[in-house]
């Protein structure tokens, strides 16, 4: 049975980048789901089978650092990982990120190969 | 200061739009822009200001198109999405260029104007600094007002 991805960024213009970065990178997904922000994200983590989260963290109605939060106090979907792929990488809110379960980062603008690097070991 | 954001906007066109930057051009003789469109963000904490990214339309559908892998030959949502997305890394870049640690400064959603003519204008006494640019697809503006 093959892997499913969220993509949750609030930019359809970035969501469509990623799924074409993982193509890119030679990364196979059974399904690409896609979520404009933390809101959406949970409503498809309840509801579908999803191996790892690729979230930004600037987003209306629940941003990224909330979606951690919220996503931690449901025992059903606590554990799914989430990379972080943002414009914010600061070590402060990079770090938060990481204490409320995110696995890692990626700064925009990235390259498939970059979304590969750190991607792939966590698949 | 420019230089660095001149360097960001060169990374970001280079990886995600696939095209390439360089400083030239002219400064606008004034605010109006004409048959444009600007995505915009906004920063909050030790610096205030606004970031933009200022495109002719016919600038802003060919990256689009690019950034998108498709033919784009209207202002679209797709084009406002692009732009905005674009106002939204080179703003996270200044971000980071004027706070090392990221928790000073607190970027707004992006969001665009567009239209036959209209002005962008500080709404406080701020410092300006515009940036005329080029790519292949045309020429585009960055522009960034920090309040004094």
């Amino acid at each position: 049975m093959g892997k499913n991805v969220l993509l949750v960024d609030d930019s359809s213009t970035m969501r469509k980048i990623v799924g074409r970065s993982l193509r890119q990178a030679g990364i196979e997904f059974d399904n690409i789901y896609e979520a404009a922000d933390g809101l959406e994200a949970l409503a498809i983590l309840e509801s579908k089978k999803v191996d790892i989260v690729l979230s930004d963290i600037n987003m209306p109605n629940m941003d990224g650092i909330t979606f951690l939060k919220e996503k931690a106090a449901r025992p059903a979907i606590k554990d799914i990982p989430v990379l972080m792929i943002s414009t914010e990488t600061g070590d402060d809110i990079i770090g938060e990120a990481k204490s409320l379960g995110a696995v890692g980062a990626i700064k925009k603008p990235f390259t498939p190969d970059k979304v590969n690097e750190v991607l792939g070991p966590l698949l | 200061m420019r230089e660095q954001i001149i360097e960001a906007v060169k990374e970001i066109f280079s990886t995600m739009i696939m095209m390439e930057v360089s400083a030239g051009g002219e400064v606008p003789a004034d605010s109006s822009r004409t048959d444009s469109i600007s995505g915009i963000i906004g920063l909050a904490g030790t610096h205030k200001g606004v970031l933009a990214i200022h495109l002719p339309h016919r600038v802003a559908m060919s990256i689009t198109g690019s950034f998108l892998g498709m033919e784009v030959d209207e202002i679209n949502s797709d084009v406002e999405d692009a732009v905005g997305e674009l106002a939204n890394m080179i703003g996270g870049n200044v971000k980071s260029i004027l706070s090392a640690n990221g928790r000073d400064i607190s970027l707004s959603m992006p969001t665009t104007i567009s239209g036959k003519q209209y002005d962008f204008q500080p709404t406080k006494d701020a410092d300006s600094l515009l940036i005329p640019l080029r790519c292949e697809a045309g020429g585009l503006l960055i522009e960034l007002q920090l309040e004094k």
